[in-house]
C-alpha cells in the first residue's frame, strides 16, 4: 500500500511541483495519472521511488516512510519498484539482455556488475522478463536497433526483471504510435492483473486513460483534483482537470485495432 | 513439450565476441608486455622508481624556492615566445587554408592532387616540431628565424590536417548550388565552402597560436629562439631556483593564454 | 508605399578585429629579433642540407630503428598511464558525477598538470627521480597525458545523456553500478578515441625527451644534425616519419572505425577535442 500524507515537492526556486497530496493507493491497483504538462505527474512518480526528494509530507510504502529514508534504504526500495520511462533510457551501445539484466543489478555484486558477470538465476530471470514481452528473439540485438516500441517493451522487460511490487510508468507511450501505445498500455494491463503489481501510470492522451485507468487521478498545479474510475471520466471531467477545453493533441485517437503481438 | 519448454526453445544463443575485439586486446597486451620488459623495452620497474623517490629531494627543494631576482631576464626571452608564436601562427595557418582545399575530397574530386596533397600532409605532418626546429638551425643560425620556419611547418601540418576534415564534411547543398550557376573551382570554394569552415578555421588558428606557445620551451631547448634556450642554459648549470622562475612564468603565461583562447572560441561558435 | 531597403548591418565590429588581428602581427614581425637578410640563406642552407642527406646512410639503420621503437614504446606505455589516471580524474572532474566544489578543484588541478610540457616534467622531476633513460621519459609522457586526458574525460563526462543513468538508479544500483552502467557505455567510444590520438601526439613529444636524456631516439636526431652528420640524420628522419606515419594511419583507422560505430562526430571533431579546451563548443 502507498500512501501519500500531504506530500509536497517544491524545486530549488520557489517552483512547487505537488503540493499536499493526499492519496492511498491499495495493493495491485492500476492507477493513471492525468494532468497538464508541469502539473506535477512526473515529480509524483519520482517521488515514489524517491528519484525527487520530498519537501515537505511523508509517502510511506508498505510502513516504510521515504522522508526518513537513508541513502541505502532508498536503493533497497528502489530495488522492488521498477520504472519505465517516455524517452525508454535505454542503454544504446549494448545489448537488450544487458539492459534487462540491469534490473539485476540491486542484487548483484559491485565486482560482478562491473564485469557484467550476472549469475545464471539472473540470466534467466532476465529471459523470462524478456519472453513476458515477447521479445526474447532480440535478447542479444543492440538496444539501438530496435524500434521505439520495441525499446519500451525492453524498458518493460527490465522493470519486470526487478521482480518488482510496484510499477511506475513515465509517459510510457508518449514517444510512440498509436498502435503501439495501445500493445504497451495492453502489456502493463496485462502484468498488473497476472503479477498483481501496483501500476502507477501517467498519460498524456485522454482517450487512453480512459480505457486503461481502472482509477484516474487529476492533477493540476500539483494538486489533486479529481479521483474516479475510468468510466466515470468523461469530457467534462477531463476538463475540469485541465482548467481548459479539451483540443485534439489530448486525444490520441487511433483505434484499438491490432492483434496483440507487433512485431514493428 | 510442455508450454514453458516450448518458449524457452525460441531463447537465441549468444554470439561469439567478434574477431576484431580480441585481436585488439591480445595485440595491446602483448605490446605493453614487450614495451615494459628489461630485454626488448624500457625497462620500467616501478619498485625502483618508488624507491629513488628521495633523489630528486634537493632538486625539489630548490623548484620550491623560486629565486625572484631572476625574474627580469625572464621577460625578454618570453617576449621572443610570444612574437614567434604570433608570426608563425599568421603565416602557417594563412598557408594551411588553402593547402586544406587542396587535400580535401568535397573541394578537389579528381583523385591525383588529392592523394598528392594527402601524402604530402602526412609527411610534413609526422616531422615534430623539434625536429623542424633542429633542421632550420642548422640551415640558417640559431635565433628566431628557425623557430618561426619550424612553427610554420608545424601549423600547416596541424591545421590544414583539421580543416580538410572540417570542409570533407561540409554541407554539399551551397557547392551544388553554386555549381549550377556556372561557376569555377575558386569562386566554389570562396562562395560555398570557405564561409562554412570559417569559424573552425578561426578556431584552429587560435588553437595553433596557444600550441606555439607550448612549443616554445622545446624550441628554445635547440637554439630556436624563445624561452626554452635560457631554461637549458640554466638547467644545465644545476639553477634549479632559476629554472623554478621560469617554469612558473610559462605556467601563468599558457594558463593566460588559453583562458583567453578559450573565451574567444567560444564567440565564435 | 515601397518597403525601405534595410541599411547595411554594420561591419565595425568584425573590422575592429580584424584591425587588432593585424597590428599584433604587425608588432610581433617589426619587433622579433630577426634580420630579414637572414632568410636569403635560407634556400642555400636548406640545399645544402638536403644534398647531403642523399644517399642517406643505411648502415645507421642499426642505431635509428631501435631507438625510434624505444621512443614508440615510450609513447605507447605514456598513454596508458596516462588513461589509467585520467578515468578517476575525469570521474571526479565531472560535475554531474561528484560534486560541483570537487569537480572545480579537481580541473583545475588537470589544468595545472596540463600547463606542464613533458619536457619540464621530465628534466624537473622524472630525471631527478628515476634516472636518466626512457622510464623517466615515459612517467613525463605520462603524467602530462593524464591532465589532458583527465580533462577530455570530464567533458565528456558531462557530455552524456542522463536518462540511463536515471534508469540505473532506478533499479537500485549501487554508486559505482550507476557509474558503470549509466555513464561508461555512453562515453566509452570517445575516451578510446582521444586515448587512441593521443598515442600519435605523444610520439611526437617522445622524440624531444632524448635530447634531455629522457629516451628516444631525440638524442640521435641531435647529434647527427648539430654534427652535421647528414647521411645518418637523413636516415633518422626517414625512420622517424615512418614510423610516425604508421602509427598515425593505424590510430587514425581504428578511431574512424569506433567513430562510425557509435554514432558521434566527425573525425575533425574528435581531433580537435582531443586536443583543445573548448571541443565540444566548436562541435
Amino acid at each position: 500500500m502507498i500512501i501519500f500524507d500531504k506530500a509536497s515537492v517544491t524545486y530549488p526556486g520557489g517552483v512547487p511541483a505537488l503540493k499536499d497530496l493526499t492519496l492511498e493507493i491499495p495493493d495491485g491497483e492500476m492507477l493513471v495519472i492525468v494532468g497538464l504538462s508541469g502539473a506535477g505527474k512526473s515529480t509524483l512518480i519520482r517521488a515514489v521511488n524517491g528519484l525527487v526528494p520530498l519537501t515537505g509530507g511523508d509517502i510511506t510504502i508498505d510502513g516504510i516512510s521515504l522522508r526518513g529514508a537513508s541513502t541505502k534504504q532508498l536503493r533497497e526500495l528502489r530495488a522492488h519498484i521498477g520504472m519505465i520511462f517516455q524517452t525508454f533510457n535505454l542503454v544504446k551501445r549494448t545489448s537488450v539482455l544487458n539492459n534487462v539484466l540491469m534490473g539485476r543489478l540491486h542484487s548483484t555484486s559491485t565486482w560482478r556488475s562491473l564485469l557484467g558477470w550476472y549469475k545464471p538465476a539472473d540470466v534467466e530471470i532476465a529471459m523470462q522478463a524478456l519472453e513476458r514481452v515477447d521479445i526474447v528473439e532480440k535478447a542479444y540485438v543492440r538496444a539501438a536497433n530496435l524500434s521505439g516500441g520495441q525499446q519500451q517493451r525492453v524498458g518493460i522487460a527490465r522493470a519486470l526483471a526487478q521482480q518488482p511490487t510496484i510499477l511506475l510508468a513515465d509517459e510510457p507511450v508518449a514517444s510512440l504510435d498509436p498502435p503501439t501505445s495501445h500493445v504497451v498500455m495492453r502489456d502493463l494491463q496485462r502484468i498488473n492483473r497476472d503479477l498483481g503489481i501496483t501500476t502507477i501510470v501517467n498519460l498524456h492522451f485522454l482517450d487512453l486513460a480512459k480505457v486503461y485507468g481502472e482509477r484516474i487521478i487529476g492533477l493540476r498545479a500539483g494538486e489533486l483534483v479529481y479521483d474516479g474510475t475510468g468510466e466515470q471520466a468523461d469530457e467534462n471531467v477531463f476538463r475540469d482537470i485541465y482548467g481548459r477545453s479539451l483540443t485534439a493533441d489530448d486525444i490520441m485517437g487511433a483505434p484499438e485495432s491490432q492483434p496483440a503481438t507487433i512485431g514493428a | 513439450m510442455t508450454a514453458a519448454a516450448a518458449q524457452a526453445s525460441h531463447r537465441p544463443t549468444k554470439p561469439p565476441r567478434s574477431r576484431a575485439i580480441y585481436a585488439g586486446l591480445v595485440a595491446f597486451v602483448a605490446i605493453t608486455l614487450v614495451s615494459v620488459s628489461e630485454e626488448w623495452g624500457i625497462g620500467l620497474d616501478l619498485g625502483s622508481i618508488v624507491e629513488d623517490l628521495g633523489n630528486g629531494r634537493v632538486i625539489l627543494e630548490q623548484l620550491l624556492a623560486p629565486n625572484w631576482a631572476f625574474l627580469p631576464r625572464v621577460v625578454d626571452p618570453l617576449l621572443e615566445t610570444f612574437q614567434i608564436a604570433v608570426v608563425a601562427a599568421f603565416i602557417g595557418c594563412g598557408l594551411a587554408l588553402p593547402i586544406s582545399f587542396f587535400a580535401s575530397r568535397t573541394t578537389v574530386p579528381n583523385h591525383p592532387t588529392l592523394t598528392v596533397s594527402r601524402g604530402l600532409l602526412s609527411v610534413v605532418r609526422a616531422i615534430p616540431d623539434f625536429l623542424y626546429a633542429l633542421l632550420f638551425v642548422a640551415a640558417v643560425g640559431i635565433g628566431p628565424l628557425p623557430g618561426i620556419l619550424a612553427l610554420i611547418f608545424f601549423n600547416v601540418g596541424v591545421v590544414a590536417k583539421l580543416l580538410s576534415e572540417t570542409v570533407d564534411s561540409v554541407d554539399t547543398g551551397p557547392i551544388e548550388a553554386v555549381d549550377a550557376g556556372g561557376s569555377t573551382r575558386t569562386q566554389m570554394v570562396r562562395w560555398a565552402v570557405l564561409p562554412q569552415v570559417l569559424p573552425n578555421y578561426v578556431a584552429f588558428s587560435l588553437y595553433a597560436f596557444e600550441l606555439n606557445v607550448r612549443a616554445s620551451t622545446v624550441l628554445g631547448f635547440v637554439g630556436a629562439g624563445g624561452i626554452g634556450f635560457l631554461l637549458r642554459v640554466q638547467y644545465q648549470f644545476g639553477f634549479w631556483s632559476n629554472v623554478s622562475v621560469i617554469i612558473i612564468c610559462l605556467f601563468f603565461i599558457v594558463f593566460a593564454i588559453e583562458l583567453v583562447s578559450i573565451r574567444l572560441r567560444r564567440r565564435l561558435v | 508605399m515601397a518597403t525601405q531597403r534595410p541599411a547595411r548591418p554594420s561591419t565595425l565590429k568584425r573590422n575592429l578585429w580584424i584591425a587588432g588581428a593585424t597590428g599584433l602581427l604587425a608588432w610581433a614581425a617589426l619587433t622579433v629579433n630577426v634580420d630579414i637578410t637572414d632568410l636569403a640563406s635560407l634556400p642555400a642552407g636548406l640545399w645544402a642540407i638536403l644534398s647531403r642527406m642523399i644517399p642517406p646512410d643505411l648502415s645507421y639503420l642499426e642505431s635509428a630503428v631501435p631507438a625510434m621503437m624505444e621512443s614508440i614504446q615510450m609513447a605507447w606505455l605514456g598513454t596508458i598511464i596516462g588513461a589509467a589516471l585520467s578515468l578517476p580524474l575525469g570521474f571526479l572532474g565531472a560535475k554531474n558525477v561528484s560534486s560541483p566544489v570537487v569537480s572545480s578543484v579537481m580541473r583545475q588541478i588537470l589544468n595545472a598538470i596540463r600547463a606542464f610540457p613533458e619536457l619540464i616534467l621530465a628534466i624537473a622531476i622524472f630525471i631527478p627521480i628515476a634516472g636518466l633513460g626512457p622510464v623517466a621519459g615515459t612517467l613525463a609522457i605520462g603524467v602530462h597525458s593524464a591532465g589532458t586526458l583527465g580533462k577530455l574525460t570530464a567533458e565528456a563526462i558531462e557530455g552524456i545523456d542522463d536518462g540511463p543513468v536515471e534508469a540505473a538508479r532506478a533499479v537500485g544500483g549501487r554508486g559505482l553500478q550507476v557509474q558503470r552502467w549509466g555513464v561508461v557505455p555512453q562515453v566509452l567510444p570517445e575516451l578510446i578515441g582521444f586515448w587512441l590520438y593521443r598515442v600519435e601526439i605523444n610520439i611526437r613529444a617522445s622524440a624531444v625527451l632524448g635530447v634531455v636524456g629522457a629516451g628516444g631516439i631525440g638524442f640521435l636526431l641531435q647529434q647527427t644534425i648539430v654534427f652535421g652528420r647528414w647521411p645518418q640524420a637523413g636516415m633518422a628522419i626517414i625512420v622517424v616519419v615512418v614510423a610516425t606515419i604508421i602509427v598515425d594511419t593505424i590510430s587514425g583507422g581504428i578511431r574512424r572505425r569506433i567513430i562510425v560505430g557509435s554514432e558521434a562526430k566527425t573525425v575533425a571533431e574528435v581531433d580537435l577535442m582531443a586536443e583543445s579546451p573548448v571541443g565540444r563548443s566548436v562541435s
